[in-house]
């Protein structure tokens, strides 16, 4: 799929969201994009999907199946988590929705109201209605967003076996969980515009971080380390950590792996 | 597609939505048929007039019950064109059942009398099929109007309500005997007035007043499928 110097903006008046991106990812690989809040990174990731329509350029070779993981999933439905699931699998003409129910570890959720849902339960549903038919396109927006531990580690796993189906995958991220995705290529949206590579370390580096394996070499480059303290520890152990220069980035109970 | 229309018939009915306009309805029935009986064209052809604009705030609050992001989520999967057309279908539906309804009140209530033996007055099968027609009339221009203002194209809810209010007001304004452009709008006006006329509008008549809802639809239709291109 490519996007030809595509150029966006959300009113005939309003500034320019993106212009003149120019960028292609092609079968089988998995894009992370990068960049500020606010950069467009989730308008880059709807005009792939084909939510949003460019205003001038176009996105060519858009595969037939686009799986699309909004952001936030639109909990204000009158339907439990299985209903919906069921009534997006036959618009779309997929399956699999009981074994979804499984692998996300949500089944006990599965006559709960979208409404009553937990932000992470609904992030669920959101994840599962984009995998209901194998998609050519998989654009994940914040996949990982209050995502719990075993749901988080199955994003990568997910993510593999689109790729490996020929399919391809773009992912936005700010929290800098690309570490689990260390394969993927990366986009920085930045100044307006897109471009191949790590943000670079004026571009505000991310609210997150920009991700392992580059080194360090690029100045800006940082990996991620995670690391488990004990709960009584936890206050010492940031400190510590934030007293030799590193940067925490978040803190989780995990209660089970 | 026909997954989608179910589905936001389904969501339309669950969320409560639903309850407004109904309400209205049985209360516009209770004022139209408190007493009396008439013969069934003029009784359908005020009630027609009168439930335009009710069927097209049914249409606008259908098409608005979606969250956009769920709205999006649709287009992803059915496509653009698939999608705005599910919508169209799905409020058409709900509309034909509230026309049924409205149509079936009066004859439940006894509120329409057959013709007088003797007389000249038409047949009641004639005065119901004529009252179908309006209200399927009625409906075609409330779906119209009812998709120009809703949300995903009037973007915000007081411009949606603007063009909903706004629209019905200028519907009657211009739909008067003495309006000086009867053809900017619908004939919802002209329809109520040719069935309460002393004879029943002839073939040509009911095919002017058909052709030109039909055309209003049309040009109106497209303007709203043009605009959806654009707006998701």
């Amino acid at each position: 799929m490519r996007f030809e110097d595509v150029w966006f903006r959300y009113a005939r008046r309003a500034d320019w969201t993106l212009s003149a991106v120019d960028v292609a990812i092609r079968p089988g690989e998995t894009v992370v994009v990068l960049g500020r809040n606010g950069a467009g990174k989730s308008t880059l990731l709807q005009l792939a999907a084909g939510v949003l329509s460019s205003v001038r350029g176009r996105v060519t070779d858009r595969p037939d199946v686009v799986g699309w993981v909004p952001e936030r999933f639109p909990a204000d439905q009158p339907f439990t988590a299985e209903q919906y699931l069921r009534r997006m699998a036959d618009i779309r003409g997929g399956s699999g929705v009981d074994e979804w129910f499984e692998r996300l570890k949500f089944a006990e959720h599965r006559h709960t109201r979208l409404a009553d849902l937990s932000k992470g339960t609904a992030q669920k549903v959101g994840v599962v209605q984009a995998l209901l038919l194998r998609p050519g396109l998989l654009v994940l927006d914040e996949p990982w967003e209050g995502l719990d531990a075993v749901a988080r580690e199955l994003i990568p796993d997910i993510v593999a076996e689109v790729t490996a189906a020929g399919g391809a995958v773009l992912v936005s991220d700010h929290r800098g969980e690309i570490a689990r995705l260390p394969e993927a290529i990366r986009w920085t949206v930045a100044d307006n515009t897109v471009r191949p590579g790590d943000p670079e370390p004026d571009d505000g580096a991310t609210d997150g971080a920009t991700g392992g394996g580059s080194g360090g070499g690029s100045g800006g480059g940082e990996v991620i380390i995670e690391i488990a303290a004990r709960r009584s520890d936890a206050d010492r152990t940031m400190a510590e950590l934030r007293d030799s220069g590193h940067r925490v980035l978040g803190v989780r109970t995990e209660h089970q792996r | 597609m026909t997954a989608l229309v179910r589905m936001r018939l389904i969501a339309f009915a669950g969320s409560g939505r639903v309850v407004a306009p109904a309400i209205l309805s049985l209360a516009v029935l209770g004022v139209l048929y408190g007493g009396g009986s008439s013969l069934a064209a003029p009784v359908y052809g005020y009630s027609a007039t009168i439930f335009f604009p009710v069927l097209a705030w049914l249409v606008k609050l259908l098409l608005d019950t979606e969250p956009d992001v769920q709205r999006r989520l649709a287009r992803i999967a059915v496509g653009p064109r698939r999608e705005s057309l599910a919508g169209l279908l799905a409020a058409t539906l709900a509309g034909l059942l509230l026309c049924a309804f409205a149509m079936a009140a009066p004859l439940l209530v006894g509120a329409i009398r057959g013709p007088e033996p003797g007389t000249t007055e038409p047949p009641l099968l004639t005065g119901i099929l004529l009252g179908a027609l309006a209200h399927l009339l009625a409906l075609a221009a409330a779906l119209a109007l009812g998709a120009l203002s809703s949300r995903v194209v009037a973007g915000t809810l007081s411009k949606g309500l603007m063009i909903l209010v706004g629209g019905a007001i200028l519907v009657i304004i211009l739909g008067l005997s003495r309006s000086i452009a009867p053809w900017l709008v619908p004939p919802v006006m002209a329809t109520a007035r040719a069935l309460n006329a002393d004879t029943l509008p002839d073939a040509a008549r009911v095919a002017l007043l058909t052709a030109w809802t039909a055309a209003w639809c049309l040009i109106t239709l497209t303007a709203y499928a043009r605009l959806r291109t654009r707006r998701a």
